[in-house]
């Protein structure tokens, strides 16, 4: 009989104790598995969500955050300078702003109106219902939008419908004019946050809302720029720098290097602390449990060693008894761990002001190979004390004792 | 005919916080093949350390014990394990069974471990089974067995690999008159089949039964 074959019997013979393990061992498991997806969920999510944009540098006037931005001004020339580069393939314009949109019959609400160069719009949003802005032959006298999902279902609106839209002028009564919009369609955002109202618009309607506030202008909130794929984004990123000192560009890299460095220091944090405590009170639990089954057996240990059974086999046994419990419970936990994460993943991306395609919990291969990594070495750890008792157990002492006792 | 076991001078001291306690002193013994010994002696008197120093699972504190020729003192803890895997057999007082593990998986547990295929393993389990009159037993746990049947899969298990030596520690001290003599029956038989037994015991119908009787009194060999 195998080492592991007769570990197997050995838990089997206490069905309740093993069960109880093997539970213990698949909710803190599970907890360790979240822990670990949560560790780099948000960083990876938060790449694939700049990478599904298409455009790997961005051209700001300012470092921090976008709401305090500066805007870049003379865009157009920009946008042509930029794109006249070897290391840039597209550039897009984008802009976006705070509006009052109001139906008939409706409370007017805040929306935020975004426009992006004639192009861009298939990296930054999906059509479900209508057609989209740059649709030939598509000619109407008002300027055209395309509206979210959330917003089509606030104000009621399906392509067709007609809404007045003026620009947001903070703590003053505005009396700018209201510009007459016809919804197009219906879209899915990609950036659009869980709590938010997004429409977007060609580069002419926004300009005509923004008129009745600053008149002529010919400002960029951001530059997005897709780099040339042979000579890459940090190439793109350096001679944009060179071109336009007084401009910030970022790849996509070094937005995420920020982001992990800034943002999400706090998670990484909180991950590594909670992951500790959950790999511990792992150890605890194994590491107790078989300390009190080795006990317990004692005598049948020292019996065993006296008919000749080596310290290594012994050994064996009882890391493989700490492996069936870690194992077993282990694997329990990744479903226990995926139900879980699910489920937090939604109560946190309820958090107003994150974009509504950002996880938290994000499903990794390099997570389980982790998660397996550590299981591993707890199983061994939690093993490491109940097999020196074993292993070290003087054989006529314990046969004596037991006898006597 | 040479020894078996051979120890000379054996004295076992056991560090205590109030001293040393010696339970055994200068005691010489050898057990030649196909003797049956019996050590008998009041509680305390150095019995079972004398059989555990026979065994190879204790160490003397002084003196010297060759097993077939080989100095015990010189070998390493694996070669002393190998010694008690394949050139002897322990019985134990409390039997000592795995209790999740069936009778016959008991009997087979110590031939797997030195390697033996599993057919031959099936016929000399079925054969131990069937020379402990426990043949249709085999598959039924410690637990589900009376001690006297338990003690006789300890036997089995015991003389699973073909022991030289056979050391028992008070075999028959758990069990009643009648069970008793069963398994002094079964010892006889083993004896009777060319293994050397020592067995530590009060039983006086066990130890009659004996080739040898050694008296031991304060950790020493008062008559044999």
């Amino acid at each position: 009989m195998t080492s592991r074959a007769l570990a197997w019997r050995a838990l089997t013979a206490n069905p309740a104790r093993a069960l109880l393990a093997v539970a213990g061992v698949a909710v803190i498991g599970a907890l360790l598995f979240d822990m670990l997806l949560l560790s780099g969920g948000l960083l990876v999510s938060f790449r694939d969500l700049l990478d599904t944009a298409g455009y790997d540098v961005r051209v700001v006037a300012t470092d921090g955050l976008p709401v305090l931005r500066v805007p870049i001004p003379h865009a157009t020339a920009l946008a042509g300078d930029l794109s006249r580069l070897p290391e840039v393939q597209e550039v897009a314009v984008f802009r976006m702003d705070r509006v009052v949109m109001r139906v008939p019959g409706r409370r007017p609400d805040g929306v935020t109106l975004i426009s992006v160069s004639e192009g861009a719009e298939r990296h930054t949003w999906r059509i479900t219902r209508g057609e989209n802005l740059s649709t030939a032959g598509y000619t109407l006298e008002r300027q055209r939008l395309v509206v979210s999902e959330r917003l089509a279902t606030v104000l009621n609106l399906t392509p067709g419908s007609i809404l007045r839209v003026r620009p947001t002028m903070t703590g003053v009564a505005s009396a700018i004019p209201e510009v007459e919009f016809n919804v197009v369609g219906v879209a899915e955002f990609e950036f659009a946050m869980a709590d938010e109202l997004t429409a977007a618009t060609t580069r002419d309607g926004f300009e005509q809302v923004r008129a009745g506030a600053a008149p002529g202008e010919d400002e960029a909130d951001a530059v997005l720029v897709a780099s040339q794929a042979a000579l890459g984004s940090e190439a793109a990123a350096r001679a944009i720098s060179r071109l336009r000192p007084n401009l910030r560009a970022y790849s996509n890299e070094q937005v995420v290097a920020q982001f992990n460095q800034n943002g999400f220091a706090y998670f990484r944090q909180i991950s590594f602390v909670l992951s500790s405590i959950t790999l511990g009170f792992a150890f605890l639990l194994v590491a107790t449990l078989l300390t009190v089954s080795v006990n317990q057996r004692l005598s049948e240990m020292a019996a065993l060693r006296a008919l000749g059974f080596s310290r290594r086999r012994i050994a064996a046994t009882l890391l493989w008894e700490s492996a069936w419990l870690v194992g077993v419970g282990g694997l329990l936990a990744l479903p226990l761990g995926g139900l879980l994460a699910l489920e937090l993943d939604r109560i946190l991306r309820g958090m107003p002001g994150l974009p509504e395609r950002l996880h938290f919990f994000v499903f990794e291969p390099r997570a389980i190979m982790q998660y397996i990594t550590l299981l591993i070495v707890t199983g061994v750890g939690a093993a490491a004390y109940p097999v020196w008792v074993a292993a070290r157990l003087p054989i006529a002492a314990t046969l004596r004792r037991e006898v006597v006792s | 005919m040479t020894a078996i076991v051979e120890g000379r001078d054996l004295t076992r001291a056991f560090p205590m916080p109030a001293g040393p306690v010696t339970a055994l002193r200068d005691v010489s013994i050898a057990i030649s093949p196909g003797e049956y010994v019996a050590i008998a002696g009041p509680s305390g008197c150095g019995k079972s350390t004398l059989l555990h120093l026979l065994g190879c699972v204790d160490a003397p504190t002084s003196g010297s014990l060759v097993f077939e020729g080989r100095d015990v003192a010189r070998l390493t803890e694996r070669e002393r394990s190998r010694i008690r895997l394949t050139r002897i057999g322990f019985v134990f007082q409390r039997f000592f069974l795995l209790p999740m593990l069936s009778a016959w998986e008991n009997v087979e547990l110590p031939q797997a471990e030195i390697g033996i295929n599993p057919a031959d393993r099936r016929m000399r389990t079925r054969e131990l089974l069937d020379y402990v009159g426990l043949s249709d037993r085999g598959h039924h746990r410690p637990s589900q067995l009376s001690g006297g049947e338990m003690q006789r899969v300890a036997i089995a298990r015991a003389l699973a690999n073909r022991p030289a030596l056979l050391l028992a520690d008070e075999p028959t001290g758990e069990l009643d008159e009648d069970t008793g003599e069963q398994v002094a029956d079964l010892f006889d038989r083993v004896h009777a089949d060319g293994t050397a037994i020592v067995v530590v015991t009060h039983n006086p119908v066990l130890a009659v039964r004996s080739g040898r009787r050694l008296a031991m009194k304060r950790g020493t060999v008062v008559s044999s």
